[in-house]
């Protein structure tokens, strides 16, 4: 076995724990006392301890793999023949994809390509027995008659048979069901259209989504489209009605499966993104929305590595109506690329983008193409799915010394603002440079009291007016980057921010830009000093406090 | 139809070849699928031809012919027949996994996990054919304990709808009653233990609704099966639940009068216990028997299921007493106490 080759330290690794007397005999007793099952006791108990079982049979596995003989093996794990082989007839255990998957590996690791002693040559029949009767025994004699006189093979007899039981379990029958990881996929396409609609409701239900076996879950997404909305349309409520931007939203979408699902099937994915093109559209300026694509997008292309190389064909299949060109140099990580040509690369995107939108403009003349703005929300869109290059921008802006940073202000003010009704765009861009202007003021200033007649403008600059276009949004995240990256001291960068924030009231939209720049920090895709760490923490403290003993309803809140 | 007949020999020694021969060893993946594609082609040569009497005589031919060269060339051989072709690829499987030949590298692709992402796999339908198996039968058991809602199980609806279209199709080809009467002897064995499983699955066919001319003609045909043979009868009569046999006399006028004729041979064959006070079944009756409250309860629940069958049934259990001699004692005549008890 070529695992014997690793070096040890990776061995230890992978075997975790080593499998001591007192485990084997735990799991032992398990396996004796599920051979009764039936009582909702025994079935509880096994669904309690069906996660432990899978970690257990991964140290069994790692075991084998690495001890060189079976006869070894055995001597090493007593009672492993015995607790496999009761094992492999619990349908408990069996029915999940993960532990059946394991309990076969071990079983098939337990073989002897040349079985050196009466030991492991006995264990190779023993082995092929369990696995031929596991594979083509039937339990029911009469069953079996029948089957041979009708012509019905057992496969399909027991496909049969499951759909029926589909029809009509009781809810909560379900549910305690649910708990065993019941995998759907055994059942083809024509047959989830029978599939009883409390069956799926139970499979799709909130509570029960986090428990159920990833493959499950999937396999009803795929067959069963509203329910992919709902579980979709339940992320982006969870992501938005909290107080501010969940902190943990990077986990919490993780664990949903949502994008291992949309990796696995790019129809999933489109369709994901059609619900939040259409949340973005009726949602203009959430910035808590905007979190999540960027959040589920991070998600989704993590899930997609593990499955393949990212070629770019592979990368249109997902993204079909966003520009080509624009896919790969938007979707590259700022990590994965060295730190010296994020300038290069931004003044590239920003020109690209900059020449799509003017298209657009062109066009526009007296009836409005609708096919350029198509082209832009999409190109904006994708820029939402990976705003970690706005984010890049934001940094950069605060950070280098360079003065000209024309086009990193036009990046966000179109990130911000992507429409450009009355050609809005050019006032806007110059609001930005104003506030840009005061807030390179105040954080270059290090003598106290604080320049006043800098702070005014940028709080009226930050609220909304209804006269005309203006953009707060964007004055606000220019100004918790400049809090972020600045040079001054942490108390004065603090100070500031507070001071502005709490007299605009935007306090949930500016806790969004530092959660979602705090997740991309701890990516490690951006310069990750301690300083900036520690800034953040305490901005993010700041808000919170300030959250706390102000009003809920405050003019600027969703 | 002669490449059919040549194909399908050719299947056969296929199979034998698998479940007896050395040369499995050297079977690499593409062999392995070969082989279950021709599997598959057999199942596909069933279904077309089934319902086909002639073409299947003619492939039956074949069958014994390939049958009588195999069993020469190896010992144990088991003969394929006609209705094993739609279980061929079930077939295969045993039979490789039973020859000892067969290299633990085969048995790994067998077993590996069906990922559905991945396309690493060309032969799709043999990868992991068998870690697929063990999970269906492991669902349908998962969710076994928990059909309490109807009385008639998945299992036996399954199999009652499996027994009835085998026998629509033999009915369809106009081939001899006998040769689905034979059918319906071996589907449906009535031996210790076999036989409440046989009551199950023919009262699942009995109460699928019929939804086709086909199927009610197949019905009908179990029926009139089921009133020649009164063993049949009399085990759902004594296993199966009074709600049951209910539903079945309401569904089915033929069942009504078959199971009403049951009972009264029943109940002619009981006789009257000094000692215990009570009618009970005579040695010489034929197993299973009722006992009397048991029978007595048996007519009230079929004359409430069949109100227009009471009064003719009463006339007929009074005419029944009045032969025996009319008395009103009791113990003197099983009709007249069936009477007054079901009068109640």
């Amino acid at each position: 076995m070529t695992e014997l080759q690793q070096p040890l330290s990776q061995l230890q690794e992978t075997s975790g724990p080593l499998l001591d007397a007192q485990k084997m005999q735990f799991w032992m007793d398990k396996a004796v006392a599920w051979d009764q099952v039936g009582s909702a006791q025994t079935l509880k108990d096994i669904s309690r301890h069906l996660r432990g079982l899978t970690d257990f049979l991964q140290q069994v596995l790692a075991q084998i793999s690495n001890t060189g003989s079976t006869a070894e093996t055995m001597k090493e794990l007593p009672c492993l023949g015995q607790i496999l082989g009761r094992l492999c007839w619990n349908p408990y255990v069996t029915v999940g994809d993960t532990n059946r998957g394991l309990l076969l590996q071990c079983l098939l690791g337990l073989y002897s390509e040349n079985p050196s002693n009466a030991l492991e040559r006995k264990a190779n029949q023993w082995i092929r027995k369990v696995l031929c009767r596991l594979a083509t025994e039937d339990d029911d004699p009469a069953a079996q008659i029948l089957m041979k006189s009708t012509g019905v093979p057992p496969k399909e007899y027991h496909l049969r048979v499951l759909k029926k039981r589909c029809l009509f379990p009781s809810l909560t029958v379900l549910k305690l069901l649910l708990s065993f990881a019941l995998c759907c996929n055994v059942l083809g396409q024509s047959f989830t259209d029978a599939l009883s609609e409390d069956f799926l409701d139970a499979l799709n239900s909130t509570d029960l989504r986090l428990a159920v076996d990833e493959t499950a879950l999937v396999s009803v997404w795929y067959h069963s489209l509203p329910r992919l909305e709902e579980a979709v349309l339940d992320l982006l409520e969870f992501a938005t009605s909290t107080g501010s931007a969940p902190q943990n939203l990077e986990q919490h979408i993780s664990k949903t499966q949502l994008p291992k699902a949309c990796a696995q099937h790019c129809s999933m994915f489109l369709v994901v993104n059609d619900i939040f093109r259409s949340i973005l559209k009726q949602a203009e300026g959430n910035l808590a929305v905007h979190s999540v694509i960027q959040t589920f997008t991070r998600c989704f292309l993590k899930e997609l590595e593990e499955l393949q190389p990212r070629t770019a064909a592979s990368l249109k299949a997902f993204f079909p109506q966003s520009p080509t060109s624009l896919l790969v140099p938007l979707l590259t990580l700022p990590s994965e690329m060295p730190q010296e040509a994020w300038k290069n690369h931004l003044e590239w995107l920003t020109a690209s983008l900059q020449r799509l939108a003017e298209q657009e403009e062109e066009e526009e003349g007296d009836s409005q193409s609708s096919r350029g703005h198509h082209n832009v929300f999409e190109t904006w869109f994708l820029l939402v799915q990976c705003s970690h290059w706005v984010q890049v921008a934001g940094e950069l802006l605060v950070t280098s010394e360079a003065e000209p940073c024309s086009n990193l202000l036009w990046l966000m003010t179109f990130y911000y603002h992507p429409t450009n009704r009355w050609h809005c765009r050019a006032a806007l861009l110059e609001e930005a440079k104003e506030a840009w202007r005061h807030l390179r003021t105040l954080s270059s200033a290090s003598a106290r009291p604080l320049p006043t007649d800098h702070l005014q403008p940028l709080i009226t600059l930050l609220s909304l007016k209804p006269q005309r276009p203006s953009a707060p949004l964007l004055t606000l995240s220019l100004m918790v980057y400049c809090a972020i990256f600045c040079q001054l001291p942490n108390s004065q960068s603090v100070e500031i921010f507070q001071t502005v924030a709490h007299a605009a009231g935007l306090l949930h939209e500016a806790a969004c830009v530092l959660n979602s720049l705090q997740h991309r920090l701890n990516e490690g895709s951006c310069s990750s000093r301690d300083t900036v760490h520690v800034r953040i923490k305490k901005l993010q403290s700041t808000v919170t406090h300030m959250q706390a003993g102000v009003n809920p309803h405050t003019p600027h809140n969703r | 139809m002669e490449a059919v007949l040549k194909n399908v020999a050719s299947a056969v020694e296929l199979l034998a070849v698998a479940a007896h021969s050395d040369a499995v060893s050297q079977w690499d993946e593409q062999t392995l699928s070969r082989a279950f594609q021709w599997a598959g082609y057999c199942e596909h040569v069933y279904t077309r031809f089934h319902t086909n009497s002639a073409i299947r005589r003619v492939v039956e031919k074949q069958l014994q012919h390939t049958n009588a060269t195999l069993r020469d060339a190896f010992a144990d051989y088991n003969e394929v027949s006609f209705m094993d072709l739609p279980r061929c690829e079930h077939l295969l499987l045993r039979a490789l996994l039973n020859n000892p030949q067969l290299p633990i590298s085969t048995i790994r692709i067998l077993f590996g996990l069906k990922n559905g992402t991945s396309r690493r796999y060309h032969y799709q339908e043999v990868t992991g054919l068998c870690s697929h198996l063990i999970q269906c039968k492991s669902a349908c058991e998962v969710l076994c304990p928990f059909s309490g809602l109807s009385t008639v199980s998945a299992e036996a609806e399954v199999q009652g709808e499996m027994l009835m279209k085998r026998l629509g199709a033999l009915l369809s080809q106009g081939s001899d009653p006998s040769q689905a009467e034979h059918f319906l002897h071996s589907s449906l064995p009535l031996c210790e233990g076999a036989a409440r499983h046989s009551c199950l699955v023919i009262t699942a066919a009995l109460l699928t609704a019929s939804d086709s001319a086909g199927q009610t003609s197949s019905q009908s045909f179990l029926l009139d099966w089921l009133q020649k043979e009164h063993g049949v009868l009399q085990h759902m009569g004594s296993t199966l639940p009074s709600a049951v046999l209910k539903d079945l006399a309401g569904a089915h006028r033929k069942f009504r009068d078959a199971y009403f004729g049951t009972l009264k041979k029943w109940a002619s064959e009981m006789e009257y216990s000094l000692s215990d006070g009570e009618w009970v079944p005579a040695c010489t009756a034929a197993a299973p028997a009722l006992s009397f409250p048991k029978m007595v309860e048996h007519f009230s629940d079929l004359f409430d299921a069949c109100p227009s069958l009471r009064r003719n049934a009463e006339d007929e259990l009074l005419h029944l007493k009045i032969l025996d001699g009319d008395f009103d004692a009791r113990g003197l005549s099983v009709w007249g106490d069936i009477l007054s008890e079901v009068k109640k």
